[in-house]
């Protein structure tokens, strides 16, 4: 009898062994994949904070600096998810065409609204203080130092995808940018019929404005 | 008492204002077969809408035209420093009632905080002007009524938009009179000297607070298509965020005793803590 058990045991330990590593494996494979990608987000955002910082306290005139912005958001953000994020469930109401269009005006709205914010500052500084995980993507967490300002908390929301690090959310002492964007436009919409080419009509006059 | 009369003379002003605004109606549901508007409605949780825009509009006619000027003067007239010292003078009032919210909140360490930086700040900061106590380990915090009722459960309601007082909901319009009642400092004093001392008192207090917003404030509203939505959607979030910062912070107060070195604040249940 123990001669039978013993004979059978050992391979179904062995395989029981074996299953129980490869599981081990895949957790802490999962979990070293999960740190990496913590790394590579504040990697990026180090990088993204220092070019940042680079422009805004360089002593260039409004259209050089619009000129440096564009270059990090291309490099960065991921202007074109934010954009549908903002449209919400209009985007699926738009013609192709419109989304065309409203993808091109919001680019170059948000190029304005970056500029504008970041206006006359100089002497700003930004540290990041701790990243951590969340549902929709990593979260950097900085400190925003603006002269005669008390301090300010600006989280990044960083998506990795397929290896590539993009910015797709700013949120500035708990506000969000692309929600509160979002609510502007939604609520923009649903004064004006759902007319989604009336919000073409007024994004064209903030691009050009 | 002079608490009560200054209330009951503003009230009626207030009233009248709302009555106004009351006649612009409620906001017209969206047809039931279009389940996205209806959602959306149902979250964007403002069923007075168009009487909150009236009174929006309103506001905005009253700060742009008064209000704005008179604080940009404020701060082109006196230097930083001393605008600096105004805000820590004027905020230094504020620490009672705020310390019988942290109490109200169960927040012995935000307590301590809000206790001592009164007593340092009007003792060694002569009288509130200098924020020394930030310096000795007491920082500020955020702490009113309305935060003390969300973290009793309440929840928050519609938006309300307030003349004067800007956004709001009843949760916070309900916070707004309990922090008048509980602030020692309304209700000290009976003669027409000290109700003049208060009225001069909340008036520096709103221009301060205006003049620190001025830059932020146009921004906002000069890129936004419907300045109305996007400052109730920025209200409501930096609102929730102050609360989630308030009911997660939950720093145990170590006695003076205890030789161990102070742990980092932490989310999960410590000594001395208290998580709602």
């Amino acid at each position: 009898m123990s001669a039978d058990r013993s004979t059978h045991s050992q391979p179904t330990r062995r395989h029981l062994m074996g299953l129980g590593a490869a599981i081990v494996m895949a957790i802490s494979s999962r979990a070293a994949r999960a740190d990496s990608d913590a790394d590579r987000a504040t990697a990026f955002m180090t990088q993204m904070v220092t070019d940042l910082i680079a422009v805004v306290n360089g002593a260039s005139g409004t259209s050089d600096r619009a000129v440096a912005l564009q270059k990090i958001i291309d490099k960065g953000v991921d202007v074109n998810g934010i954009a549908r994020f903002c449209l919400g469930r209009f985007w699926r109401q738009a013609s192709a065409d419109e989304q065309k269009q409203y993808i091109e005006l919001f680019h170059k709205v948000l190029l304005k609204n970056i500029t504008g914010k970041v206006g006359d500052y100089s002497g700003v500084d930004i540290s990041i203080q701790k990243t951590f995980s969340r549902d929709d993507g990593i979260v950097v967490s900085s400190t925003v130092l603006r002269p005669n300002n008390a301090p300010a908390k600006v989280d990044w929301l960083v998506a990795i995808d397929n290896g590539k690090p993009l910015v797709i959310d700013v949120i500035a002492e708990g506000t969000s940018l692309r929600l509160t964007q979002r609510n502007d436009y939604s609520a923009f919409l649903t004064r004006n019929n759902n007319s989604v080419s009336a919000l073409l009509d007024a994004l064209k006059q903030q691009a050009n404005g | 008492m002079s608490g009560f009369s200054r209330l009951s003379r503003v009230l009626p002003a207030l009233g009248l204002l709302l009555a106004v605004g009351a006649l612009s109606g409620c906001a017209s549901q969206p047809p039931a077969d279009d389940p996205d508007a209806v959602a959306e409605y149902r979250e964007t949780n403002d069923p007075i809408e168009p009487t909150n825009r009236v009174v929006y509009a309103i506001n905005d006619a009253f700060d742009k035209a008064i209000f704005r000027p008179l604080a940009v003067g404020y701060r082109a007239v006196l230097p930083q420093t001393v605008r600096d010292h105004t805000h820590n003078f004027l905020g230094n009032f504020g620490m009672p009632v705020q310390m019988v919210n942290d109490i109200l909140q169960t927040k012995p360490r935000h307590a301590g905080d809000s206790m001592m930086r009164f007593v340092t700040n009007t003792t060694l900061g002569i009288g509130g002007i200098f924020d020394v106590a930030t310096d000795f380990g007491w920082p500020n915090h955020d702490a009113d009524a309305g935060m003390t009722l969300a973290l009793w459960g309440v929840p928050t309601g519609p938006y309300v938009y307030l003349p004067l007082f800007g956004p709001s909901s009843p949760r916070e319009g309900v916070g707004l009179g309990m922090d008048y009642m509980m602030d020692p400092f309304n209700w000290i004093g009976v003669d027409a000297t000290d109700r003049d001392l208060g009225y001069g008192k909340t008036g520096v207090s709103a221009l301060d607070e205006r003049s620190r917003v001025i830059d932020d404030l146009d921004k906002v509203t000069g890129q936004a298509l419907d300045p109305y939505a996007t400052i109730r959607s920025l209200y409501r979030q930096h609102r929730q965020s102050q609360i989630e910062d308030a009911r997660d912070d939950s720093k145990p107060t170590i006695p003076a005793w205890f030789p161990a070195a102070i742990p980092a604040p932490s989310k999960s249940g410590s000594v001395g803590s208290t998580q709602k």
